[in-house]
């Protein structure tokens, strides 16, 4: 295959190839990163949370009066809960799970805060808690009816003698120790031992607290006027169940109404949302821009073969077969397009490395360089192949046509 | 008309250099009809071009209906080209997704007129050529002769002082290029003056005066030939292949 | 002449129309992303409240926990925290700088009472004090503020939202008439007309993107009450804290502090307030963080708080990108278009056309093609908007935002008719260089 009259045709329209290559450069460092960011979100999607969350709701209640009694109010809706049809357990909350609704704070090693700290949510709940979270203890044991505070109103911060923790939050609080048993202590100095260990869920989110630092406090809230009802059911029914419960709860009792009432499922959809849309939103533009490159070069290459049918037809007078009409623009195409992606690997790997530093995103990795480069080339080689094929169906009389 | 004195012309490439035209003079004086004839290569397209300011010129003087071009501006020239000179082609070069109508239009445009102008001029030359009644026709649909007829009134069309034909006849058989021909006597019987370049000895024969270039230089004119005069009726049929 | 060139561009596009297609849909494409991001990205990071961007600014002391192992925000250790303890928040409103001031928190609150309606509702209310609305520019339908006396009282006064006012009262004028707040009978001196600022600057201790809260009530209510703060509300220290009193007496931060500020003076003055009551307070043991007191205008204040997401400027870049490649590809269609044209053009040349007349002719093309692409991008643009609408409706943390931003449409269709025309340029100007009598050798 003579290489070199492909390389003058080019270079005879030197602007437009190097245009054409311009947009394919662009498209593969679109491609590449684009596909590097969606798959980060996927992962970050995907990431477990520990929970059932499809078979779990939540609701808020607040008490109407500034004399509410938030204690027996509670007793009564998880009694109402736990006795439905459907229902696996229920149990007061603090802090829902997957929301920004709770609180967090800090577990120190030594009094007087001293020793080394760690953070976590702070999810107050009863004896029925962990079973209701579906958190699996590891180690230890869970609390018992009897070490159940119930908090009064106005009273804001109770001791607690011992907490479950997740595995999370014991490892950063002892890490490569076992920390079941262990005494820490809270902001007050007051000890608190580690009775319980489970396997990691998400806490509270959004509010400074590493997901997975999950502190459970054997505690019945009710020093606000409100509280969370955390609900699991049976699989699949969740969300008939919450209508159900809402139905029931909103009119049984006067002096507390309904905050809100949502699906862990909601809660997730909303965490995930953002990363959703930016996915969404980068694989269709990414889709476009593909798109628009190819059409150029499916466009540009049909108008070049009909500009060029004398010479074309000069080729073919002078002995050249169709297959090697078609080779010489294939070729043409395929050397533009080369060009480009060889910009473009460049032009990845700049715009990988300055998200990286701008954004904090992890470096690109290479793997998406690599299946970048091959779908480029092959989807630019494809753009052409029709247009290529039907230069080869000019005859070889339009050689001698001047008009 | 036209004047031309000692006009050189040189194309340089990196390893020749052409002496296309070579202190080249010629006067052509206001209403004659003259060929300029020679052999392939002989520098009659550069003399045309230059003629027709498509080119500059490297040494000596052009003067067109008085005016010194060597002076002139791009522009200038684009003016002068548009309000002087009317060319015809070998290959008509009628621009095909334009109607007849709208391809005479053309040079009219460049020159600013109103639009009914405009339309009196393009049908009058229309009318004049014969074509008048394919006015809305595309080039397409019109044989070679009857294009060439259409370039010629787009030509003619301005009233320009100098019509330059380049070839003329070249691309149609003997009967359309009769027509061709009567039609361009016609028009340098109305007052215009005419510089026809060809390679055809007999198509030379029918101007008045024959310029005979070689290299780049003028051999000597050939005598006046006689006029022979002809009657000319334009059938409108859609060959056009007719005449007498 | 210029009729005679659009009608030449005409001619031109119907030549070619798959690629007039491509040309003018790929145009169009990279217009509509643009306005779509642009648009998503100016109400992202828009100041809600610019033309006071110089005047108002968040007061922010630093009293937080001196361990160095403890600081507020632990990817910005320097950062003071948003937020003061009441203590410190009385003093600073207090000051006799000039200017207003407002502290406000968030509430728990119940409303009932209102005829029509027998389930209460329950409703986040915004603690303030009657600053609040003069300084953030906030529309009222009905009434207006309470005034400082009620502040001091406090009074049992209550300004509605609109919302809020539709849901009780249907809209009607419902200033006079009562409603319980958390038990308590309040009269309703004002109603907000609509008023949505995004981002919520005044108040980011929560999701920026909330809505402003339902119910206002004097500032003192909450401590009349011992109720507890309802938003974000954090503490330190060893001191325990049981009680309501407790909890106002320690380091407890939970109520946001702003200034409106309108002279260097006033801030400078504002500032030393600021720097001697912490000095005297470090004299006496508290403060034990190096001295992090701050006047932060709105811009800046939005800056720090991250509110501007780094995905939005990602999209934004990639849009640009869209349109760069949407640009490219136009360029080299064009340059292909008019090369190949270019025998036509060296024809009128001979013709007399002059080398600015061609170019003209040529860029009437190009114009012709921007405008279409342009009027079509605005179309998909909007089409697209309104898609971006529901994809955010649905969840999120943007809540309903996307609302179509005229500043952000007019830019993106400067940009995009510059650029087109820009883009052909370059072509446009190619042909009329050419010499006529390149493309008239028939031999």
């Amino acid at each position: 295959m003579n290489i070199r009259p492909v390389v003058s045709a080019l270079l005879r329209n030197r602007v437009g190839a190097i245009l054409v290559a311009l947009e394919v450069a662009i498209a593969l460092a679109v491609l590449v990163n684009a596909a590097f960011i969606v798959g980060q979100r996927i992962a970050k999607i995907a990431e477990p949370t520990g929970l059932d969350q499809q078979d779990m709701f939540a609701i808020a209640m607040a008490g109407t009066t500034t004399d509410f009694d938030a204690q027996s109010s509670a007793r009564d809706d998880i009694a109402y809960l736990r006795s439905m049809h459907g229902v696996v357990s229920a149990a007061p909350a603090g802090t829902i799970p997957l929301t920004g609704d709770g609180s967090n704070g800090e577990l120190y090693l030594e009094p007087d805060q001293r020793g080394g700290s760690a953070v976590g949510s702070w999810l107050a709940t009863d004896e029925q808690g962990l079973r209701t979270l579906g958190a699996t203890l590891i180690a230890g044991r869970n609390f018992r009816a009897s070490e159940i505070r119930h908090l009064a109103r106005g009273d804001i911060d109770q001791a607690v003698p011992e907490v479950i923790v997740t595995q999370s939050m014991a490892h950063a609080l002892f890490p490569g120790r076992n920390a079941l048993g262990q005494v820490v202590y809270d902001r007050q100095n007051r000890p608190i031992t580690i009775i319980g260990i489970v396997r990691d869920f998400v806490g509270q989110v959004g509010f400074g607290s590493p997901p997975y630092n999950v502190v459970i406090l054997p505690q019945v809230p009710g020093a606000y006027g409100s509280y969370f009802c955390l609900v699991r059911t049976e699989p699949g029914r969740a969300e008939a169940i919450l209508h159900l419960a809402e139905r029931h709860l909103a009119a049984s009792n006067a002096t507390r109404v309904i905050f809100f009432a949502h699906t862990l499922d909601y809660y997730k959809a909303q965490l995930d949302s953002d990363d959703r849309n930016m996915a969404i939103f980068l694989v269709v533009v990414t889709a476009l821009i593909l798109a628009i490159t190819c059409l150029g070069i499916f466009g540009l290459t049909t108008f070049n073969v009909s500009t060029r049918t004398k010479q074309i037809g000069t080729m073919r007078a002078v002995g050249a077969r169709k297959r090697d009409v078609v080779s010489h623009f294939l070729l043409e195409n395929a050397i533009i397009v080369g060009l480009g992606v060889l910009i473009g690997c460049t032009l990845a790997l700049g715009v990988g490395y300055w998200l990286s530093m701008e954004y904090g995103l992890p470096r690109l990795d290479l793997y998406f360089l690599a299946i970048g480069v091959l779908i480029l080339a092959v989807i630019g080689q494809l753009a052409a192949w029709q247009p290529a094929r039907r230069a080869a169906s000019v005859p070889p009389s339009v050689a001698t046509r001047t008009v | 008309m036209l004047k031309m004195q000692d006009v050189s012309k040189v194309y340089r490439t990196d390893l020749i250099e052409t002496h296309a035209l070579r202190n080249f003079s010629l006067e052509v004086k206001s209403g004659q009809f003259v060929a300029v004839s020679g052999p392939s290569g002989s520098g009659k397209t550069t003399f045309l071009n230059v003629a027709g300011l498509l080119e500059t010129f490297d040494t000596g003087v052009y003067e067109l209906d008085g005016a010194d071009v060597s002076r002139l501006s791009d522009d200038a020239r684009s003016r002068m080209r548009n309000e002087k000179i009317g060319f015809i082609f070998q290959s008509f070069n009628l621009i095909p997704d334009l109607d007849i109508y709208d391809n005479v239009d053309v040079p009219l445009r460049y020159r600013r007129m109103k639009a009914a102008e405009r339309n009196t001029r393009i049908t009058k030359a229309l009318e004049l050529v014969g074509l008048a009644s394919r006015m809305k026709h595309m080039p397409s649909q019109l044989s070679g002769g009857q294009q060439q007829r259409v370039a010629i009134a787009r030509a003619i069309a301005g009233d320009p002082a100098l019509i330059l034909a380049d070839e003329p006849t070249g691309n149609l058989d003997s009967l359309m290029a009769r027509q061709v021909m009567d039609l361009l006597e016609q028009i340098n019987e109305m007052g215009t003056t005419i510089v026809l370049v060809t390679h055809d000895p007999e198509l030379a024969r029918r101007a008045q005066r024959n310029i005979h270039i070689v290299d780049g230089l003028v051999i000597d004119s050939a005598p006046p030939y006689e006029r022979r005069s002809t009657t000319v009726s334009f059938s409108a049929d859609a060959t056009g292949s007719r005449a007498g | 002449m210029l009729g005679y060139y659009f009608r030449l561009a005409i001619n031109s596009f119907r030549r070619t129309p798959g690629l007039t297609l491509l040309m003018v849909g790929a145009i169009a494409l990279g217009i509509s992303t643009c306005i779509v991001t642009l648009t998503v990205y100016h109400a992202m990071s828009g100041n809600p409240i610019w033309w006071k961007n110089n005047v108002l600014y968040a007061v922010t002391m630093d009293a937080w926990d001196p361990s160095p192992a403890d600081p507020y925000y632990s990817d910005h250790p320097e950062r003071a925290p948003a937020q003061l303890s009441y203590r410190d928040a009385m003093y600073l409103y207090q000051s006799p700088i000039p200017g207003r001031k407002v502290i406000m928190t968030v509430l728990f609150g119940m409303l009932s009472g209102a005829p029509g309606e027998s389930v209460p509702m329950q409703a986040q209310t915004q603690a303030t004090t009657h600053d609040f609305f003069s300084m953030f520019d906030v529309p009222f339908e009905y009434g207006g503020s309470w005034d400082a006396a009620a502040d001091n009282g406090p009074a049992p006064v209550i300004v509605l939202s609109k919302k809020t006012n539709d849901r009780l009262f249907g809209g009607a004028d419902s200033v006079g008439q009562t409603v319980l707040w958390n038990g308590h009978r309040f009269r309703i001196v004002g109603v907000l007309d609509d008023w949505r600022p995004l981002p919520r600057f005044y108040d980011m201790t929560t999701s920026a993107w909330n809505d402003p809260q339902p119910v206002y009530v004097p500032f003192q209510w909450g401590p009349m009450l011992q109720a507890m703060p309802a938003g974000n509300s954090s503490c330190w220290g060893a001191k325990p804290v049981k009680t309501y009193q407790e909890f106002i007496g320690s380091e407890c931060i939970w109520i946001e502090m702003w200034a409106e500020l309108p002279t260097a003076q006033a801030r400078a003055r504002m500032q030393a307030y600021m720097n001697s009551y912490w000095a005297s307070q470090h004299r006496a043991g508290r403060f034990m963080r190096p001295i992090n007191n701050h006047l932060t205008k709105v811009s800046d204040w939005l800056r720090i708080n991250g509110v501007v997401s780094s995905d939005s400027r990602i999209l934004l870049r990639l849009a640009f990108a869209f349109l760069t490649v949407c640009l490219i590809n136009t360029i080299g269609i064009l340059l292909a278009k008019f090369l190949r044209a270019a025998p036509t053009a060296g024809l009128r040349r001979a013709l007399g056309a002059s080398r600015k007349q061609i170019f003209l002719q040529h860029l009437a093309e190009v114009a012709t093609l921007s405008v279409a692409g342009a009027t079509l991008g605005l179309a998909l643009g909007a089409a697209g908007l309104t898609a971006v609408h529901a994809l955010y409706a649905s969840g999120g943390a943007y809540g309903e935002l996307a609302h179509f931003d005229p500043l952000g449409i007019v830019w993106a269709l400067a940009l995009a008719a510059i650029s087109t025309l820009a883009a052909g340029l370059y072509p446009a100007w190619t042909v009329g260089r050419l010499p006529p009598s390149l493309y008239l050798k028939s031999r």
